[in-house]
């Protein structure tokens, strides 16, 4: 702190004898070198936390009088202009982390914008109150080496699983259902993977520098995860419905046009068979598949699995 | 990012900011950090030590008076720092996240004050700006999106039809909104529904149909529910299922409220299931029967049989 406090506060290059002069810690360093490290170490701080300090001179012609600074006009938030409602959703923006770390790193950017002027009022305006969540243990090191692009071991597993040892460039990092995944280069496979955050087991560690490999250009990580959403539903289904039953099928419907008194003929699109057949046996006899005869079958097979109540499993694709 | 991180990001955001808010009180502080006030007075401790130095001139003050008895902070002797650093490249990833996920939560009737929002914190962050981190939510029908999220921002009450997924229901009634927030990635608003004269919460994609009826919202006595512990919880009355679950179906202890009771050596785990109503319960039962098997209640597990039996009837011949 007093580094950056003193290099703030002096508009010319201090030398580095200067600076041990005035911070009492380097002062009661015992040694140049040990007033060395501990001036390397600082700065590289300064270095992690983003602000850049400068090397260089007053007057060229004595370069052995080398000094240091932070360029306040660099260094500096400049002034930014917002209007009234802007403001306010900077302000609702701030309560969308639940997470203490990043609540903070929201709240500390909201306090900086208001400290050059941004008047913030969330009354202004009303709108959604999205929450993010981060349970996962992992969190912090997932989000930390995707942001700053840090290679990363650790052992992962899929519940009663035996876990294995997975070394990942992360590309990215996404939210679905309120819980995170990490997508990136799983160099063990070699080939794009997808992980969940809550499975992996244990620390999570660094493999390498930060920076020290690229995200593929346009990389769409909705794209990479794909297989985290439904399919898209191109195949049509008709069914029949009991009136007013069935209401998930009923949302997901082209048409629906009355049979009789008492049932509805749907059409509706669906991209999985398993999914939709599991949906539409859920619903008991107030469905019943018309066609396909694929997805019939799955009826039937789900139908008579629950009718036997007995464990009888089939390969299910997990979510 | 480690904690001696964290307490010096917040100092140097809280030191110009304390000069252009003299006399702020401790726990507004806090709440607008997002730490507890305790941190707060730790840091004003910590900030005391620090400064110029002797070199540049004098240590940061604070008015420790003040800040006993009236619980407010005056800072003194920081005139060096009086403008904020940049915008970090965290504090510019958390923030740019948080703006787009209220961007994909406030849907059609405000993405372009939130988009213009976006756009100048961007220009401001610089390359931090670019945080390879997606937030996903569960899609809802644009329009009813828009009007809700519209009638909730404007006062309006709105006639909802809404398809009610434990009773298998559609019902019609008048709504005056509250909130619309996110609960597991999926949309919901809670409302004051004059039919149950009651707050209920609706789940935006089960919302067939949603139209303002040209009054405005009245006010309710009627405290919002914390959210804390999330919309569902689990008491001594609520319907569950007790279930052998086949490796296929362990996955469920992740996505639904599970006590995991027993976690056998031939790889089948016994779990409690909730949910918030029987036959909501029935219908998960059926859809995942075959890797799970229902033991208790006997009524629920002869009922799936039976509703079972009963639509297999219906492919005979």
């Amino acid at each position: 702190m007093n580094l950056i406090f003193l290099l703030l506060a002096s508009t010319k290059y201090l030398t580095k004898a200067q600076i041990r002069e005035a911070i009492g810690d380097y002062r009661e360093a015992t040694s140049d070198q040990s007033f060395d490290r501990m001036f390397e170490r600082d700065k590289e701080e300064l270095r992690e936390l983003g602000i850049t300090v400068e090397i260089g001179s007053h007057d060229p012609l004595f370069g052995d009088n080398e000094g240091y600074r932070i360029p306040r006009g660099t260094a500096e938030l400049g002034d930014i202009e917002l209007t009234r409602e802007e403001a306010a959703v900077i302000g609702l923006a701030t309560q969308v982390w639940q997470h203490s770390g990043l609540a903070s790193g929201s709240g500390n950017a909201l306090m900086k914008l208001k400290s050059v002027g941004v008047d913030v009022d969330t009354s202004v305006l009303r709108t959604a109150e999205p929450r993010l969540s981060t349970a996962e243990p992992a969190f912090d090191a997932v989000w930390d080496a995707a942001t700053r692009r840090v290679p990363i071991t650790f052992d992962y597993a899929r519940p009663g699983q035996p876990a294995s040892r997975r070394r990942l460039q992360p590309w990215g990092i996404l939210s679905w259902r309120d819980r995170w995944y990490v997508a990136g280069h799983d160099l063990e496979r070699d080939d794009t993977r997808v992980f969940r955050v809550s499975r992996i087991r244990g620390d999570v560690a660094a493999d390498g520098a930060p920076g020290s490999y690229e995200i593929p250009e346009d990389t769409d990580l909705k794209q990479v995860a794909r297989g985290l959403f439904p399919p898209p539903r191109d195949e049509p289904a008709v069914l029949r419905v009991r009136t007013g039953r069935a209401q998930s099928l009923r949302r997901a419907a082209e048409s629906s046009t009355p049979r009789d008194d008492d049932t509805d003929e749907l059409t509706i699109r669906y991209g999985s068979t398993w999914d939709l057949a599991s949906e539409i046996a859920s619903y008991g006899p107030d469905v019943v598949v018309v066609s396909p005869a694929e997805l019939r079958d799955h009826v039937i097979a789900q139908l008579t699995r629950a009718a036997s109540g007995e464990l009888a499993p089939v390969k299910e694709t997990t979510p | 990012m480690s904690k001696s991180h964290d307490q010096v990001l917040r100092m140097l955001a809280m030191v110009p900011y304390l000069q252009s808010n003299d006399g702020v009180p401790v726990n507004e502080l806090a709440r607008e950090l997002g730490v507890p006030a305790k941190q707060i007075r730790d840091d004003l401790l910590l900030l005391m030590m620090t400064g110029t130095g002797e070199f540049g001139g004098d240590l940061i003050d604070v008015d420790t008076t003040a800040l006993e008895d009236e619980g407010v902070i005056h800072l003194r002797d920081a005139e060096f720092m009086s403008r904020p650093l940049r915008i970090t490249a965290q504090e510019g990833a958390a923030l740019v996240v948080a703006l787009r996920t209220l961007r994909a939560s406030a849907g059609a009737a405000q993405d372009a004050i939130i988009d213009s929002t976006l756009a100048k914190i961007e220009v401001a962050l610089g390359d931090s700006a670019h945080t390879p981190v997606d937030v996903v939510l569960d899609e809802v029908d644009p329009a009813i999106h828009q009007t809700v999220v519209q009638a909730l921002a404007e006062g309006r009450r709105l006639a909802l039809t809404y398809a009610t997924a434990s009773r298998d229901e559609r019902t019609d009634r008048e709504i005056d909104p509250r909130r619309v927030f996110t609960e597991r990635g999926k949309l919901y608003l809670e409302a004051w529904c004059l039919k149950a004269e009651d707050l209920r919460f609706f789940r935006l994609d089960r919302v067939l149909a949603a139209s303002p009826t040209g009054e405005p919202v009245e006010d309710h006595d009627a405290e919002p529910r914390d959210l804390g512990e999330g919309i569902f919880t689990v008491g001594s009355d609520t319907p569950y299922a007790l279930v052998r679950l086949h490796p296929d179906a362990q996955w469920m202890t992740e996505y639904y409220p599970v006590d995991l009771v027993e976690q056998g050596a031939d790889g089948i785990w016994t779990a409690k299931l909730y949910g918030a109503d029987p036959g909501w319960l029935r219908r998960l039962l059926i859809r995942h029967a075959g890797s799970v098997e229902v033991l208790e209640p006997a009524e629920l597990r002869d009922e799936v049989a039976e509703t079972a039996r009963a639509a297999l009837a219906a492919y005979d011949g």
